[in-house]
This record gives structure tokens, C-alpha cells and sequence, in this order.
């Protein structure tokens, strides 16, 4: 381990279970940020994370990071506040599929058109498994669970798509077994101008084992600034069978104003 | 001598603009104004009105007889004919028909010869403010009328300012740098104010999310970031915030709650007033955590409770709420005296960005890491305890309550909120003193002396449950028999309440 990463780590006991891919992220998200302090560009300090609640939050005692470890689905705001707060400060929130897309849904629609500098990770597990495997917004049908006893009856919901649909300027994909990728991927959102949107799929290893083995489906792609081929890229994996191709890699990158060039901006010009 | 003036029309005729002409006026002529604002929950047409009340003394209500109707439509005068004193005046629309808009400024015009007021200033101030034809209105206005009162020029210095400019300014004193609303009435005007007063304070950014719950959760990420933050909302929105005040609670990042209240449950009535949230504003949130609530009676008490949360806030890491209602937050008060000076508001914590800090939701080690040791939960459910106390010791160096009336009088009333002024003007020439509770958390210990003192007790409340009445047998075990209650979301008129507590005294 490097002197930078050693300095990115809490001597916190993990708690995630044995082989859990949490720990591939953790480790993909040291390599990056040890990366980009070593560049010289960022400094430690400067990091802060938000995390919400589930098996993903726990990431938080494992980072030697400045930052908050908040509530369940309100990853986005804290966030927000903490660039609004203090807009020199590096974001980075970190959130799971439910937290994401069931309670907190509410936020995500809307931080494409703050477009607030700051990245954002989800944990895609497709099910709530700190809480025991019940089911989330991308657990696929027909996933029987302790609260859905005769199985999931609805569509997942594409989060890819969602993002497009919301203006979110910065939209990558990654699948945690493939580390190097996924550090890739969180380096370029970390350092897109804007608010950037990393799903990860990490398979459950104790809860909804079916979507586990999807390895082959994944396919790197180049990044892409179309969004016509976006829109497309987008719908080649419904996350509700184990069919098809799974796009990973930058879906889709825009350069667009940020918060604080539209707001702190155009308030400080009012001012004068 | 006093004048209670109602100024009726529909939404959108303008009768606000009426009440700021003439309290304009008054105040430059050294008289006291209090404006009280009945609106209704539309804007265009129905039935809103003002009771505009004067006086060459301080007042802090209106009345429930009036001496002058300004009718800016028939349903003012049908609705309203009855409160008129036998020889109060009344003045229409009648003969200002084909001046359109103007029609609120004509009448304006009509008040000020009614009151005997220069026209000097008043014409000038419009003639610039509005333009020429409405320069002529105010003369079609002002020569309809004859004469009825001359109110001779005092010597007071008076401005005018609503109790939620004051929290505002209270705001501002603290060196606000953020405030984080979605709007909700009757909290809105503070989000409006300091937008406003964006162009004056290089630091001061008012963002508005998407929800309540956004609101707080941006609140917490901006003051964990180093900033003064106040967040503002009604009932309903502090419901949705609830669960991030618990938040605050556990990880002890400083956060200030403005809560303006009106009539509940649910959407109730939200142009109206009411005194029914101390119970949330004192326990809202999971857990057991520390927390301040003051509610100040006027601007002036609004301004400083607001300085002194911040600075509660700040100091301990806290969450300190500024519970206000409608009736404060909206009705325009005279004010004749300077604000404390503010207490200066430093952050000194350890921030991101020069350090490592990390807190959390969860029960937490020093390092903010979380934990589920006894040992480190019972350091941190007594550190929140202790907490607390050290907030009991601090808020002694703050006014918590304050006594007014007969100091030696054996009867004793007990109120907190807005209705501080109905009661003041009502118990001028009683044999009662009043005892104002500005902070209900923590509770001054005072209330036990003073009630064990008096031989009578009261409690008034605008509320149905008497909420204060039941937060001092909580602490004291003494329960207060003698209540005036009031719910039908208005607030109280002091010549009512008068006959009221007359009729409850020793």
C-alpha cells in the first residue's frame, strides 16, 4: 500500500461480510484519491464524503475523510450543502440503490440542473441488505424477498436513463469486481466540472444472489458525448434479467456551467 | 389616544399599500402604528383586510371596534359596518371609479386629510414612487375629505418592521452567510427579506432546494463546511425536517431553525395564526438531544433571539429554534428603541478543507467513527447531556423571561409568542403583572418563584390545549387552572382580551 493510501485508511474494523465487493470499492476509491493527491492537484484535506445508510455507508468509518455520514436518501443535499458551504471543498457522496433511488429519489432528479460540482457514487446491490434482502427500485421481477414473499411485480427502474432524462451531464457505469476500470471511472467523474454520477454493480454475495454472475454481460465502452448514443447505451440493460449486453464506462459527458458559476456567479454580479 | 383604522378590499386592490402610506406618514408625525394583516389564501379577489391601529403610545395590537372603515369594495362595508364605532367615519369608492388602479392610493390620500396629515411628504414620496397619475389621485383623495383629527407632530423617533424583518435582522447582526427555505407561509417573508438583502451582504447566499427536507439536509453540509446557516419554515415543513434535526442532534453540527407557525393539523388554515407548535418545536426529532427554542414577542425581541440562537448554536453545536407565528412574523410594529448589540457569531471548529473531520449519524467515537460499545455510547448520550446544561448555565446571560405590569400585584399571567403585545395594551391600567417566557427551552427558573409569589394565576395562549401551561407542570408540577384560550386562528384583540382578564383577576 502506498504512503498516500495508508493515509486514506482508518484502522476501523471492516464489517462488510467476507468477499463483499464493498471492499473492491473501498479500494477502487483509494486508488483514485491517492492518485489525485499524489498528482499534486488535490489536496487530502480537501476531500470530504457523505454517506447515507446501508452496507455502502459503512465506507465512511474505512476513509480517513473529512465528512458526514448522514441520513438514509439524503446523500444529494448534504452534499449540495457542503459545496454551497464551502465550494473549494472536493465532494464526494456515496449512496445504495435504495438510498438512492427509493427514499431519496427526490434529490437525484434534481441535481442535473443544479449541476453542483460534486460526484456521486451508488452501491447498486438491487436490494436492501444491511435491512436483510428486501427489495429495491433495481431489484429485478419475480426477486421473492422477506417483504415481497410471492416476488418483485414491478419493472426495475433504469437509473442510467433517469439521469439522462434529468440533464445529469456526467453519467458512468462500473462494475466493482473490475477495479481498475471502476478507479478509473470515479477519477474522471471526480474531476468532470459538475455534478458526475457513478453507478457501480456490485453483486450481493448473501441476499438476491440471481442477479449475482452477471460478469460476462459487461463491456467496456469508449466515452461517449452523444447523447442520442447515451439514450441508446442506456437501454441496452434494463437491470431486470440477465440478458443482453451491460455497458461500463463514461455512457455519457458534457461540459456544462456548474452551481457556483451559475449562482455564486450571477449573485456576485448582482452585487456590484 | 388611540385609532383603530380597518382598510378593506379584495386581494390584489392593493390595501397594503394603503397601510404603508399612511403608517409612512404617522411614524414621520412621531405616532405609533401597529398593522395587523387579515389575508386570505388566493391572490386575486376575495375578502382581505388591515386593522391599521395608531397611537401617541407605543401599541402592539389591534382592536376589535374601529374607528375608520376604508372600503375599497361593497363586501368590506357589509362585512365590517358593525365594528364602526358610533362616531367613526367611513370611506368608499364611490366617486374614484375611473381611477382603476389608482383607487388604493385615492384613498390614501382621503385617510391623511381625515387625519389632519401634511400631504407634502406623502405626495412626494408617491409622485416618485408610482408616477404622476397617481400623484393625482392622492389630491382627488385627499380633497374628498374634511378634517376630522389633527394629529399634532410628536417628538419620537419611530421605524417600522415586521417581526419577520427582524428575525432577518437578527439574522444579518449574526453575520449570516446562508439561508436555505422553501416557501411556506407564514416563514416566506424572512426567505424574501434576506434574498433581498443578498444585495447588501457580499456573504449572505439564500438557496432554495427542492423540499423542506432538502432544505435541512443542505443546512447541515453548509454549516459542517464552516458557515452561519439559518434554515425557515412553517409546521409542515418542520415535520419533513424533523428526522435531520435528529440528525443534528447526534452529529452536533451547529444549525438554526426559523419556525414560523400557523393553524394546523395538516394544511389547516395557512394565511392564519397560532401558537400551536411549541409541542413540536420542543420535541420534534428521534432520540434524546439538546436543543433551544426561544420565541420572541416583538421585533426587537426577534432581532436579538435571533443573534443569541446563532450564537447558542454556534457555541455548542446545537440546534436552536426562533418559534414565531404568523401574527409576528407578518404585522408591521412602530418601534422607538435600538436592538442589544449583537453578539458576535465566530466560527472556530476544526473544517474540512484545513483539517479531518468527520461526524456522524451514527453513535460515534471521537473520530467520528461509528460505534456500538457501551462504554462510547454512554460518553456520548453524557456528552449530550452535559451539553445541555452547559446551554442552561450560558442562556442565564440572556433576558429568558421578563415581567411587565404591577410588580407586586397578585395577579399573574403567563404568555409567551405574539401575544405580548394584546396583553401589554390590555393590561395597561389592570392591577396584573405579566410575566413573558422567551425561552421555553431551556425554562427559566423564575416561573416556579414567580407562581408560587402570586396569589392568581393565568394562562393565555392561542392555542386550544395551552401548551405553555402544560410545559410549566412539566417543570414545575404546578398546574395553571385559569386559562384564555383562543383557536379560531385568529390572533387576540386587546380590547377583547381586556374584558377577559378582568373578568379572571383578584
Amino acid at each position: 500500500m502506498t504512503a498516500t493510501k495508508q493515509k486514506l485508511s482508518t484502522k476501523y474494523p471492516i464489517t462488510w461480510c467476507p468477499g463483499c465487493p464493498n471492499n473492491l470499492i473501498l479500494e477502487s476509491v483509494k486508488t483514485t484519491l491517492s492518485k489525485l493527491i499524489d498528482s499534486g492537484k488535490y489536496k487530502h484535506q480537501d476531500f470530504a464524503m457523505v454517506t447515507g445508510i446501508g452496507c455502502h455507508a459503512k465506507i465512511f468509518d474505512y476513509l480517513n475523510l473529512s465528512g458526514i455520514y448522514g441520513l438514509h436518501g439524503r446523500v444529494l443535499p448534504t452534499c449540495l450543502g457542503l459545496k454551497i458551504g464551502n465550494p473549494d471543498l472536493s465532494v464526494i457522496g456515496f449512496a445504495g440503490d435504495g438510498d438512492a433511488y427509493a427514499e431519496g429519489i427526490a434529490h437525484f432528479i434534481h441535481a442535473g440542473r443544479y449541476n453542483a460540482d460534486f460526484t456521486y457514487v451508488v452501491h447498486d446491490n438491487q436490494s436492501f441488505s444491511l435491512t436483510t434482502g428486501q427489495a429495491t427500485p433495481t431489484s429485478q421481477q419475480g426477486y421473492k424477498n422477506k417483504s415481497q414473499i410471492f416476488g418483485v411485480v414491478d419493472m426495475p427502474l433504469n437509473s442510467i436513463k433517469l439521469a439522462l432524462a434529468t440533464g445529469v451531464n456526467f453519467i458512468a457505469r462500473a462494475f466493482a469486481y473490475d477495479t481498475k476500470h471502476t478507479a478509473e471511472m470515479l477519477e474522471r467523474a471526480i474531476k468532470h466540472r459538475g455534478f458526475s454520477f457513478v453507478e457501480i454493480i456490485q453483486p450481493c454475495l448473501i441476499f438476491n444472489l440471481d442477479m449475482n454472475n452477471l460478469n460476462k454481460l459487461f463491456y467496456k465502452i469508449p466515452v461517449n458525448k452523444d447523447k442520442a448514443k447515451a439514450e441508446k447505451l442506456a437501454e441496452e440493460w434494463n437491470y431486470n434479467t440477465k440478458e443482453g449486453k451491460i455497458p461500463i464506462g463514461v455512457i455519457y459527458e458534457a461540459p456544462s456551467s456548474t452551481l457556483k458559476e451559475k449562482y455564486f456567479r450571477k449573485s456576485a454580479s448582482l452585487k456590484k | 389616544m388611540r385609532l383603530n383604522i380597518l382598510i378593506g378590499g379584495k386581494a390584489g386592490q392593493g390595501i397594503n399599500k394603503i397601510s404603508a402610506i399612511i403608517s409612512n406618514a404617522l411614524s414621520k408625525q412621531g405616532y405609533f402604528t401597529f398593522n395587523y394583516r387579515d389575508y386570505q389564501s388566493l391572490i386575486r379577489g376575495g375578502h382581505n383586510f388591515n386593522v391599521l391601529s395608531i397611537s401617541d403610545q407605543w401599541i402592539a395590537s389591534h382592536e376589535s371596534k374601529i374607528d375608520g372603515l376604508v372600503a375599497l369594495d361593497e363586501l368590506t362595508l357589509k362585512l365590517h359596518k358593525l365594528e364602526l364605532k358610533p362616531a367613526g367615519f367611513i370611506i368608499t369608492q364611490k366617486g374614484f371609479e375611473d381611477l382603476g388602479r389608482n383607487l388604493n392610493v385615492a384613498l390614501s390620500g382621503a385617510l391623511i386629510k381625515i387625519l389632519g396629515l401634511d400631504k407634502k411628504i406623502l405626495l412626494q414620496e408617491v409622485k416618485t414612487q408610482l408616477g404622476d397619475e397617481a400623484a393625482k389621485a392622492i389630491e382627488k383623495g385627499y380633497n374628498s375629505q374634511k378634517t376630522k383629527f389633527s394629529l399634532k407632530k410628536l417628538n419620537n423617533n419611530i421605524t417600522i418592521m415586521s417581526g419577520g424583518q427582524a428575525v432577518s435582522q437578527g439574522a444579518i447582526n449574526s453575520n449570516i452567510d446562508r439561508h436555505i427555505a422553501y416557501p411556506m407561509t407564514p416563514a416566506t417573508g424572512v426567505l424574501h427579506e434576506l434574498s433581498r438583502m443578498q444585495l447588501k451582504n457580499d456573504n449572505l447566499v439564500v438557496f432554495q432546494p427542492e423540499s423542506e427536507i432538502a432544505a435541512a439536509n443542505i443546512a447541515l453540509g453548509v454549516s459542517f463546511a464552516g458557515k452561519r446557516v439559518m434554515v425557515g419554515t412553517s409546521g409542515g415543513g418542520f415535520d419533513l425536517m424533523s428526522e435531520t434535526l435528529s440528525l443534528q442532534g447526534m452529529s452536533e453540527i451547529p444549525l438554526v431553525v426559523y419556525l414560523a407557525s400557523r393553524p394546523g393539523p395538516g394544511t389547516g388554515v395557512p394565511t392564519y395564526t397560532s401558537q400551536a407548535d411549541l409541542d413540536i418545536a420542543l420535541r420534534a426529532g428521534h432520540g434524546e438531544f439538546p436543543r433551544i427554542v426561544v420565541a420572541p414577542g416583538d421585533p426587537i425581541e426577534a432581532i436579538e433571539n435571533t443573534n443569541e440562537c446563532f450564537y447558542l448554536s454556534e457555541k455548542f453545536g446545537a440546534l436552536s429554534i426562533i418559534l414565531s407565528d404568523k401574527h409576528l412574523a407578518e404585522s408591521e410594529f412602530s418601534l422607538n428603541k435600538q436592538a442589544n448589540k449583537p453578539l458576535r457569531v465566530d466560527v472556530k471548529r476544526k473544517l474540512p478543507g484545513k483539517t479531518i473531520v468527520k461526524t456522524s449519524s451514527y453513535e460515534h467515537d471521537i473520530f467520528g467513527c461509528t460505534a456500538e460499545d457501551t462504554k462510547i455510547i454512554n460518553q456520548g448520550v453524557q456528552r449530550r447531556l452535559k451539553k445541555y446544561e452547559d446551554i442552561k448555565k450560558e442562556v442565564q446571560k440572556f433576558q429568558m423571561t421578563k415581567l411587565y405590569g404591577k410588580k407586586n400585584s397578585k395577579n399573574l399571567i403567563f404568555a409567551w409568542g405574539s401575544t405580548k403585545g394584546a396583553i401589554l395594551d390590555a393590561i395597561k391600567d389592570l392591577d396584573c403583572k405579566f410575566l413573558q417566557v422567551l425561552y421555553l427551552k431551556p425554562l427559566s427558573s423564575e416561573i416556579k418563584k414567580e407562581i408560587q409569589k402570586a396569589k392568581n394565576v393565568i394562562l393565555i395562549e392561542n392555542n386550544v390545549t395551552g401548551q405553555l401551561g402544560r410545559l410549566i407542570r412539566e417543570k414545575t408540577g404546578i398546574k395553571i387552572p385559569n386559562r384564555i384560550l383562543k383557536y379560531d386562528a385568529r390572533p387576540f384583540r386587546s380590547d377583547e382580551l381586556k374584558i377577559q382578564i378582568k373578568k379572571m383577576l383578584k
